[in-house]
């Protein structure tokens, strides 16, 4: 329980959201409120509850190549839309299931996944490598960013105040694409002691580009630009995949918590980077 | 301030503090299956459904249920919820009991939206909520007789 929370707003808009949020500078926006419901935040004074908002729309328009996910839609909903399942070759889907628990994954919504993420984000590490745009209301006006240079800058002091609209990921490569998520944790809910997702893009097995996020370092995922660029222009191979995964741990910042060391992140990094492209190169193979 | 939502069928007007979760307010209000076990959002002891949905009402704030349809296990009285308790019993599914009443919302929750599901769906699920006596087996044994057992009728 937030002891101190005084008010709990119902805004009939995006406008009088931001209008009671500038109001008050201890205010906090509510989608899914599991992780404000969980901290023992003393900050909140008042909570915005955006959930009526109607921001909970979700949609694969396959004629325009895009997926529009409004900010409220919960991720299990999301995980279970039919179009979803069969795009990227289930890669959104599959890897959104990884998150949480299924109760958790109905209540949590994305929007509220990137507002204030926990260093061990999965949907950060996700998101980074598909072509996702945020549209989001800040200081009056709507904004849509590209979510990787977002959150590689400003994300704090763009999205800490904002409420987010809708996320759009484009789907215009998709028939070249492969993808795949790795998550490493101590227990089937617990949340990741290390995260990686990567997404090649492919010419008849040759990279046209390759993304790579690694997460939960434990810091917020970050994009492993030395790999990636090491990366386009070869064929798809196991031994590309190995060569990957040795450089991988040398191009990351990599630390200790309490839940594993910086060695073993190290070792976690190149392994999961082997295996995920490895993956990838048996799934474009077949 | 006030909230106003249909529990377990009854239309009820709550006063609630804006900052406390759903369970304390549904435990104060007497609605006492619903168990305190982890309060982070793991444990699954106190799972209820929010317009249908299985969710740990220590991770939701009462005030974001306004106007919601919320189901304890106590008001899920129909035959699905008959049958899988049932079959919990007859199955040797329950032990201290103590994470039964989250189970049964789980698995209520699953049977309504999926007949027939496989194990692996079944143990998706549960994996929300958390048995230290039973290791699921028998629960999930009690899930999918009681599938088989409506799927025929």
């Amino acid at each position: 329980m937030l002891k101190q929370v005084t008010d709990y707003h119902y805004p009939g808009s995006l406008e009088e959201a931001a209008s009671l949020h500038d109001r008050e500078s201890r205010s906090f926006f509510i989608a899914g409120g599991t992780a404000l419901a969980l901290s023992d935040s003393k900050r909140p004074v008042e909570l915005i509850d955006v959930g009526g908002l109607g921001l909970d729309e979700l949609e694969l328009d396959e004629e325009a190549g895009k997926i529009e996910i409004g900010a409220t839609t919960s991720i299990q909903n999301v995980i279970e839309h039919e179009g979803i399942k069969s795009v990227l070759n289930g890669f959104l889907s599959e890897s959104l299931e990884e998150i949480g628990s299924y109760p958790i994954r109905n209540a949590g919504t994305l929007g509220g996944s990137l507002v204030h993420p926990f260093p061990w984000s999965d949907v950060v590490t996700i998101l980074s490598v598909l072509d996702t745009e945020v549209t989001y209301f800040h200081d009056g006006e709507r904004k849509t960013r590209d979510f990787s240079r977002l959150y590689e800058r400003d994300f704090r002091s763009e999205l800490n105040d904002s409420v987010i609209e809708k996320l759009s990921i484009d789907l215009e490569n998709e028939t070249r694409t492969a993808a795949s998520f790795h998550k490493f944790n101590r227990s089937e809910f617990d949340v990741a002691a290390l995260n990686l997702a990567c997404r090649i893009t492919h010419n008849q097995g040759e990279i046209v580009e390759a993304r790579l996020a690694v997460g939960a370092r434990p810091m917020l995922a970050e994009r492993v630009k030395e790999v990636e660029e090491e990366l386009a222009g070869e064929e798809l191979g196991s031994e590309l995949a190995r060569q990957a995964g040795n450089m991988a741990p040398e191009s990351l910042e990599l630390g200790d918590d309490k839940k594993i060391s910086g060695d073993y992140r190290e070792t976690l990094a190149e392994k999961m980077t082997t295996d995920a492209i490895k993956g990838i190169y048996q799934e474009v193979s077949k | 301030m006030n909230l106003e939502a249909t529990i377990n069928g009854e239309e009820l007007t709550l006063e609630i503090e804006p900052g406390e979760v759903l369970l304390d307010v549904l435990r104060r209000n007497g609605f006492k299956s619903v168990k305190e076990g982890c309060k982070t959002g793991d444990c699954g002891a106190c799972m209820v459904l929010v317009d249908g949905s299985a969710m740990t009402s220590c991770t939701l704030f009462a005030a974001q249920v306004q106007g919601a349809n919320i189901k304890t296990v106590e008001g899920l009285d129909d035959e699905l919820a008959g049958s899988l308790r049932e079959n919990f019993l007859d199955k040797g599914a329950v032990q201290c009991g103590f994470c039964i009443p989250g189970v049964l919302v789980s698995a209520y929750s699953l049977l309504s939206s999926n007949p027939d599901p496989t194990e692996e769906e079944i143990k998706a699920a549960l994996d929300g909520n958390l048995c230290r006596c039973t290791g699921y087996v028998k629960q999930i044994e009690a899930i999918k007789e009681t599938a088989e057992e409506l799927g025929d009728s």
